[in-house]
């Protein structure tokens, strides 16, 4: 089909479809009258209170955990204070996610060129997963906090041996887990069953976007180095 | 602006540019319900964003970046809304059938081949068949005119293959 003739066929039919269009005045006026979130406006909520909960977290374990290391270093077990320091270290990342969300959600204009919406969106969207990959690599240490100091010396082979093998595994799925859960490796079996749920489903809409942004992106390169070429 | 003269400015720009909402809707949604929830969206993004209308853009390359902002990131919400916000005449349907059959095939064919491209590309085909001109484009689309020309050029190819195989 030739560029004129496809155009022709749009144009067309365009014509009779906008000239056949009805607008509801009434629904129209109303809109105006709504009391309504913008697009992400209805997200902020929902991350500032889990910025406020891990901050407090962070604050109250973080200091329980300072003054332990200074004044009962020895008194205390080393591995809930190792344990306890990792976790709060992980929180603290995840609160770093959750500003780089909230200022992407302060940067997106709707009516701005769709490219750079869209990739602010779909970035926004996908850091979901950094907050995941995060909470996955904390698994390890809910297996050693509550290990008292003494139990190297008195705690018995076949019990050091069981725990030994949990933590190992726990370390082993949450590193793994840590450096596969990413944008490539979106079509394998494993990530397609941990992402099943529907609440998963705008975060993988939102991969596929940021490849064909990137296809964009890619095709701007290109072009620019021909450019250069010439 | 008072609030008055918005809402008149905000009916004004409805008014005249409807076939935009309408027509991104149908390249994003096939299901009615789910085009009456994005026009119904859109019309809102564009209320909220009236005061920053800057007009050393044309009218129609914001209403197109906010239409088609919001239909990308449209994912379903799917509530369902029984108020329609831009139909078309009862009667469109017998103009339609009075036409030609064979432009009536080649165009649910376009459709349908519309259907099946990415959103991005969606965007870019929508823009071009509108006529839109290839610094319109790159105005709207966020890319370079050289880069819209490689794109358009490519996406012309797949439907004319799409309508060679239908045959």
């Amino acid at each position: 089909m030739e560029e004129v003739t496809l155009k022709e066929l749009w144009k067309s039919y365009n014509q009779k479809v906008e000239e056949n269009l009805v607008l509801n005045q009434k629904n129209a006026s109303d809109i105006s009258k709504m009391k309504v979130n913008s697009l992400l406006s209805s997200m902020k909520p929902m991350k500032v209170f889990a910025l406020i909960v891990g901050a407090i977290w962070v604050i109250a374990i973080g200091s329980m955990i300072i003054n332990l290391f200074v004044y009962a270093y020895h008194k205390v077990s080393l591995f809930f204070l190792y344990s306890a320091a990792i976790q709060v270290l992980l929180t603290l990342l995840a609160i770093g996610v959750y500003i780089y969300q909230l200022t992407l959600i302060h940067n997106v204009d709707i009516d701005e060129p769709i490219l750079s919406t869209q990739e602010k969106l779909a970035r926004l969207k996908t850091s979901t997963l950094w907050v995941t990959r995060l909470l996955f690599l904390q698994l390890p240490v809910w297996t050693t906090f509550y290990l008292p100091r003494s139990v190297f010396v008195n705690g018995n082979t076949m019990f050091l041996l069981f725990q030994g093998i949990i933590t190992l595994t726990f370390s082993l799925v949450a590193i793994w887990l840590f450096l596969n859960i990413k944008y490539e490796n979106r079509n394998k079996k494993w990530f397609r069953l941990i992402f099943n749920s529907k609440e998963w489903l705008p975060i993988l809409k939102s991969m596929e976007l940021l490849e064909q942004i990137d296809d964009y992106k890619e095709n701007k390169k290109i072009i620019s180095r021909e450019h250069r070429r010439e | 602006m008072q609030q008055e003269e918005q809402q008149k400015i905000f009916q004004n720009i409805l008014e005249q540019h409807k076939g935009i909402l309408f027509k991104v809707a149908r390249t994003y949604c096939r299901d009615e319900e789910d085009r009456q929830d994005l026009i119904q969206e859109i019309m809102i993004q564009i209320w909220q964003s009236l005061h920053k209308y800057n007009d050393k853009f044309q009218i129609t390359t914001w209403l197109y970046r906010i239409s088609l902002n919001v239909a990308i990131s449209h994912y379903r919400k799917r509530k369902v809304r029984k108020d329609k916000f831009i139909t078309l005449k009862e009667n469109f349907t017998q103009i339609s059938a009075a036409d030609s059959s064979e432009k009536e095939q080649l165009l649910l064919q376009l459709e349908r081949f519309i259907s099946e491209l990415k959103e991005m590309d969606k965007a870019l085909v929508l823009l071009y068949l509108e006529n839109k001109n290839y610094n319109e484009i790159s105005e709207i689309l966020g890319i370079t005119v050289s880069n819209v020309s490689t794109k358009v050029g490519r996406i012309k190819e797949k439907l004319k293959r799409r309508f060679t195989q239908n045959k």
